[in-house]
């Protein structure tokens, strides 16, 4: 996707094109602003054109003379991954000198597989008009989707079929979790056409790898890796003894629940006598590991692969072993730095948002971290292995002192 | 700003836990909210922050909560100090509440003849948490602010209640709670004719607003409504069916009418008791009506989750709309207001 230049900014600004800008004069609604995103990227005039949010300007085209400090482009960056929009836009912010105002701009480049919802509803945009799509419009959307270039988790899962999901699962969690209750309410559509909008099922009805590890009703036949190995042993070594051992299977969501239990169970919390008080602390905080173990079932690579999730409980520490070495901007030296997030998966990080796994999108290394510094950890350790090729990302928590 | 303030002398009604539910349904529906935890029992400080973080607040010192923020001005010192609210959501604001703000009972209960001798200081006092709220409210662009009040009828809430414009009575699946409308319907037209008396004493040149003390009842709320259970649900209707005439009679003060053709229109709402719902949302630290699968909300529950959204989202509609066709005045003037809707 082209960038855009300062010149081409001031035409969208002051030129006629209504359908391709939105003219903001602060920040002081940012829901308004996550709809002229959701709009912008759910393209629907079809420009292949990027949409640009202007913040600081006035109706008229007046300078607001607002003043764009490195809090207000953090705020409006935030947009894209706090979580209200999804899958995430791809966009991106800076600030901009136009006729001598100064700007900041929301650059929104159009999704390769739309519909983008925010909080659960399409947004639209109809000229300079603004609205929630029809049904028939969100049609129009999912026909645009770009099969092609789309993501592992969007494409089908050839020789699937719809009779390997779970439709009750879909009718009861998936729609009511993912799809706002107006627009559920409003659009009495034959399921296909809403697993189709979902990014569920392609154009000939197959699943997509996300409808197989969301809703399955036997993920492991088609992806026999897509599970978590536990294992505890009783020392410091894999050689030790092993306490208990087993394969967590089912959808993901079941598997994230069942791992949650299982850490509970292991995570005794020893109670300390005092003189007037008992304390009584887990031996690690439970946000820290639930995130962790969360954020490597997002972001583990599934294609070509046939290895679990490894869970590795030991007596003085945790290892959490995933699939993949880091993707996109996250690199072997980035990795675990806060502000370096990237997405192998992003429509299964948006269901796993949707059910509630996901609280806001890069923010799971930043819980654990805060966690375990809270408790007296410390800190988490990331590590690729091997170094030289990535295969598997690695990492150690471990017990406080 | 419009405040509204959560009321009934029975405890243990629902009213801390619909306050906070309705705080959140306002936010998601675009409004501004303050929420301000006046009962010194601060429960809705702690549906709002964890544990630890009102611990530090507690700690804190400063004007981190509204004892703390009132202090120099109950102790004689200063003025009140400007309350830093915790931002708890994207539009909701909350003044966190204090375990010694119980301290103030009697400061309060000292001040309020004094205003009847015009004292300056007596009204800077009494008006103090109408004074937090407003400044809070403009501050903070807030469309509603929500007063949650313990479950008495003392000095403190009396002071608490003359900041509000509306009130809401909460009614438990209990027949206390009702029979507690026969108290809080004459204490607050007590408390507003009181109020009045001393309003037209207020030396001028205050340097503040006061509040005109309006109370306008804007309906009750019957919470953890359950149909499930034989006898004490049986006992219970029968109070249940009592309710609509005590209301009018007792808390707008009218001749109660057999005839009229909506014999419910004071009723704001009966909302269930959403059984599995409320301790999963405690856990959750969100609103029952956000509940995800992750947090446990996982098959059926999902349809309560959304069934309990549509509940809420009628509630605040419907208090929106009340609120939007009345607007307090004060006096004889507000009590005629009342009188003509409960004829229409």
């Amino acid at each position: 996707m082209p960038a855009l230049s300062d010149g081409e900014l001031e035409t969208l600004l002051h030129g006629g094109e209504s359908d391709r800008n939105e003219r903001k004069r602060n920040a002081a609604d940012l829901d308004k602003i996550r709809e002229a995103v959701c709009a912008f990227s759910n393209d629907l005039p079809d420009r292949r054109q990027p949409g640009v949010v202007f913040v600081g300007v006035e109706d008229d085209g007046t300078c607001s003379n607002l003043t764009i400090d490195d809090d207000l482009l953090r705020l409006l960056g935030n947009v894209r991954d706090d979580g209200a929009l999804t899958p995430f836009p791809v966009m991106e912010v800076r600030q901009a000198t136009i006729r001598g105002c100064s700007l900041a701009v929301i650059i929104v480049q159009p999704t390769l597989n739309p519909p983008v919802r925010f909080r659960g509803r399409a947004w639209v945009r109809v000229g300079p008009r603004r609205a929630i799509a029809s049904p028939e419009e969100e049609r129009r959307l999912v026909e645009k989707r770009r099969w092609g270039n789309l993501p592992f988790d969007a494409q089908p899962v050839a020789g699937s079929n719809l009779s390997d999901l779970d439709l009750n699962r879909f009718n009861l969690e998936y729609l009511p979790a993912m799809v706002s209750r107006d627009t559920i309410a409003q659009n009495q559509r034959a399921v296909v056409d809403q697993l189709r909008a979902l990014r569920l099922i392609d154009q000939d009805e197959t699943p997509t790898f996300t409808a197989i590890a969301m809703l399955g009703k036997s993920t492991q036949h088609w992806f026999p890796g897509a599970s978590i190995a536990w294992r505890r042993v009783g020392g410091e070594n894999l050689t030790d003894n092993t306490i208990d051992e087993r394969v967590l299977t089912g959808t993901i969501p079941d598997q994230l629940r069942r791992i949650d239990e299982i850490i509970d169970a292991a995570n005794i919390s020893p109670v300390e006598m005092g003189t007037t008080v008992h304390t009584r602390a887990a031996e690690y905080p439970m946000a820290a590991l639930q995130q962790l173990v969360r954020n490597a079932l997002m972001h583990r690579t599934y294609e070509g692969t046939t290895s679990p999730v490894r869970v590795t409980w030991y007596s003085d520490r945790v290892e959490i072993l995933s699939p993949g070495g880091p993707f996109g901007v996250v690199t072997p030296l980035t990795l675990g730095l806060p502000g370096y997030t990237d997405y192998r998966n992003p429509t299964l990080a948006e269901a796993l948002k949707g059910y509630g796994f996901v609280e806001r999108f890069g923010q799971g290394i930043e819980i654990a971290r805060m966690a375990l510094a809270q408790s007296g950890s410390p800190a988490p350790q990331f590590r690729c292995e091997p170094e030289e090729a990535p295969v598997w990302v690695h990492v150690t928590v471990r017990k406080r002192p | 700003m419009k405040t509204v303030a959560f009321f009934n002398n029975k405890g243990g009604v629902g009213k801390t836990s619909l306050l906070y539910h309705l705080a959140w349904m306002f936010a998601l529906r675009g409004k501004r909210v303050v929420a301000a935890d006046l009962d010194p029992q601060a429960n809705l400080s702690a549906m709002f922050l964890q544990d630890d973080r009102i611990d530090a607040l507690w700690a804190a010192g400063g004007a981190a909560t509204v004892y703390s923020a009132m202090r120099p001005l109950m102790e004689g010192t200063g003025d009140l100090l400007q309350v830093t609210p915790q931002i708890v959501g994207e539009r909701i604001a909350l003044i966190p509440g204090d375990l010694t703000l119980s301290e103030i009972e009697d400061e309060l209960s000292t001040q309020w003849p004094r205003c009847l001798n015009s004292e300056a200081r007596a009204f800077r006092v009494i008006a103090a948490f109408d004074r937090m709220l407003r400044s809070i409210g403009a501050a903070q662009d807030a469309d509603y602010g929500l007063i949650d009040v313990g479950p008495n009828l003392g000095a403190i809430n009396r002071c608490a209640l003359i900041s509000a414009d509306y009130v809401v009575v909460p009614i438990g699946a209990d027949l206390f709670s009702i029979r507690g409308l026969q108290n809080v319907g004459p204490k607050l037209r007590a408390w507003r004719r009181e109020w009045e008396d001393r309003l037209k004493r207020a030396p001028e040149s205050l340097g503040f607003r006061l509040p005109n003390g309006a109370m306008e009842p804007l309906g009750y709320i019957i919470s953890r409504y359950s149909a499930y259970g034989r006898g004490a649900a049986k006992a219970f209707q029968r109070w249940l069916d009592r309710a609509p005439r005590i209301y009018v009679e007792y808390v707008l003060n009218l001749q109660w009418d057999d005839s009229a053709l909506d014999v419910d229109g004071n009723r704001l709402a009966q909302l269930k008791d959403y059984r599995s719902l409320l301790p999963m949302a405690q856990e959750a630290r969100k609103p029952m009506f956000l509940l995800k699968p992750a947090d446990g909300a996982i098959g059926g529950h999902q349809a309560a989750v959304q069934e309990c959204y549509a509940d809420f989202e009628a509630l605040a509609t419907e208090i929106e709309e009340r609120i939007a066709l009345s607007s307090p005045t004060l006096g004889d003037a507000k009590i005629d207001s009342v009188e003509a809707r409960a004829k229409r």
